[in-house]
């Protein structure tokens, strides 16, 4: 252990100035041009301060307050999925059987597919009249299957995509906290007569916490900037216009990066906001509550 | 306002928040609640028609030192 604290800060300094370089100054710059109306296009070149004008704008904004309601609705349901189906698999991962090593590798395949090849997959499999899904719901279910033309259909798929591709990770984590679970407290559990739902409640659940609220957090701030898959699935269509879209859809087409660099602050803002809240609730710090 | 230790040793306090926190946890609290006043006072208070922008009516300057106010009372007493 170190007890020199000079040698601390040495040690650590190069990681601070990376950080410092890559995080901490884009993030100030970003601050600043988001107090700035700043158009390539526009008749004034360059940066003109307008103090609250881009957040004034944004709070009347119909289509950021919809991309923000279609975020939270897509993150929601799409990391519930993946925490439930998680957690079954990682369960089932945990015991022995036959077969259980190929399947192991076989359900990690998604993980290592890039974002962006993910978005093509799905858009091969549900573009209608080429992709198999729209085929055989309509052969079987009788269903129109159309992610151009229905939104809900657009965010489901989106949802189902991104469970798909992000559950591996989800088992990984879960598998790690549930294999570093002691047997002891499970046991004694078991013999002091609590049935199953007990002890994952009262026992696996505890134990559980802190990788529960590493996942979530880490899948939360995942979701909320998803632009990449779903830009490839839906090109941005109706029920995926995401809040990442919407930035992207500001500051490049239409090159505002004042009012771009303001939605993006708002968005950390509620990121941030978000993960305190569920930190908060998951890590057992509320008043009156047993560690 | 009561002073405990947490498990790492740093000092929580008990204050009328329903949780334990450290000095940064009110700070950071008090820095949420600035920014959420503001963007509340822009889309709700802010004067909209001719005569309350003329007569600068509710301007966001009051946001900004009920949010001060706030963030003492959070700081000092969360």
């Amino acid at each position: 252990m170190y007890t020199n604290s000079r040698t601390g800060w040495l040690l650590l300094s190069p990681t601070l100035l990376v950080l410092i370089i890559f995080g901490f100054l884009p993030f100030l710059y970003v601050l600043f041009v988001g107090f700035n109306e700043w158009n390539i296009f526009a008749a004034e070149e360059g940066l003109r301060f307008s103090g609250l004008d881009n957040y004034r704008r944004l709070v009347f904004d119909d289509d950021f307050t919809t991309s923000v309601q279609l975020t939270l609705k897509f993150a929601t349901f799409a990391i519930l999925s993946e925490l439930v189906l998680g957690f079954i698999l990682a369960q089932m991962l945990t015991r022995n059987f036959p077969g259980k090593s190929l399947f192991r590798i076989i359900h990690t395949f998604p993980l290592m597919v890039a974002p962006i090849a993910v978005g093509a997959i799905w858009r091969l499999l549900v573009i209608p009249g080429f992709g198999p899904a729209p085929f055989f719901l309509d052969r079987w279910f009788d269903l129109t299957y159309q992610i151009g033309s229905y939104p809900d259909q657009a965010l489901w798929t989106s949802v189902i995509m991104d469970v798909w591709h992000w559950t591996p990770f989800v088992t990984l984590t879960m598998l790690a906290g549930l294999t570093a679970i002691p047997k002891e407290p499970v046991e004694q559990a078991k013999v002091d007569g609590a049935n199953r739902f007990q002890v994952f409640w009262y026992v696996t659940l505890p134990f559980l916490r802190p990788v529960l609220l590493t996942t979530v957090f880490i899948r939360i701030m995942d979701a909320i900037r998803t632009v990449d898959e779903v830009w490839m699935l839906a090109g941005g269509g109706p029920g995926t216009r995401f809040t990442g879209i919407y930035i992207w859809r500001v500051v490049f087409p239409r090159t505002d990066y004042g009012y771009g660099s303001s939605i993006s602050l708002i968005t950390l803002y509620l990121t941030i906001v978000l993960c305190w809240l569920l930190f908060i609730a998951i890590s057992g710090r509320r008043k009156g509550e047993v560690e | 306002m009561e002073e405990q230790k947490s498990e790492n040793g740093k000092k929580e306090f008990d204050g009328f928040l329903p949780f334990y926190t450290n000095a940064f946890d009110r700070v950071f609290i008090a820095v949420v609640i600035l920014i959420a006043v503001h963007l509340l006072w822009l889309r709700f208070m802010e004067p909209q028609t001719a005569a309350e922008i003329a007569n600068r009516a509710r301007p966001v300057e009051l946001a900004t030192l009920l949010s001060f106010l706030i963030g003492f009372f959070v700081v000092r007493y969360g």
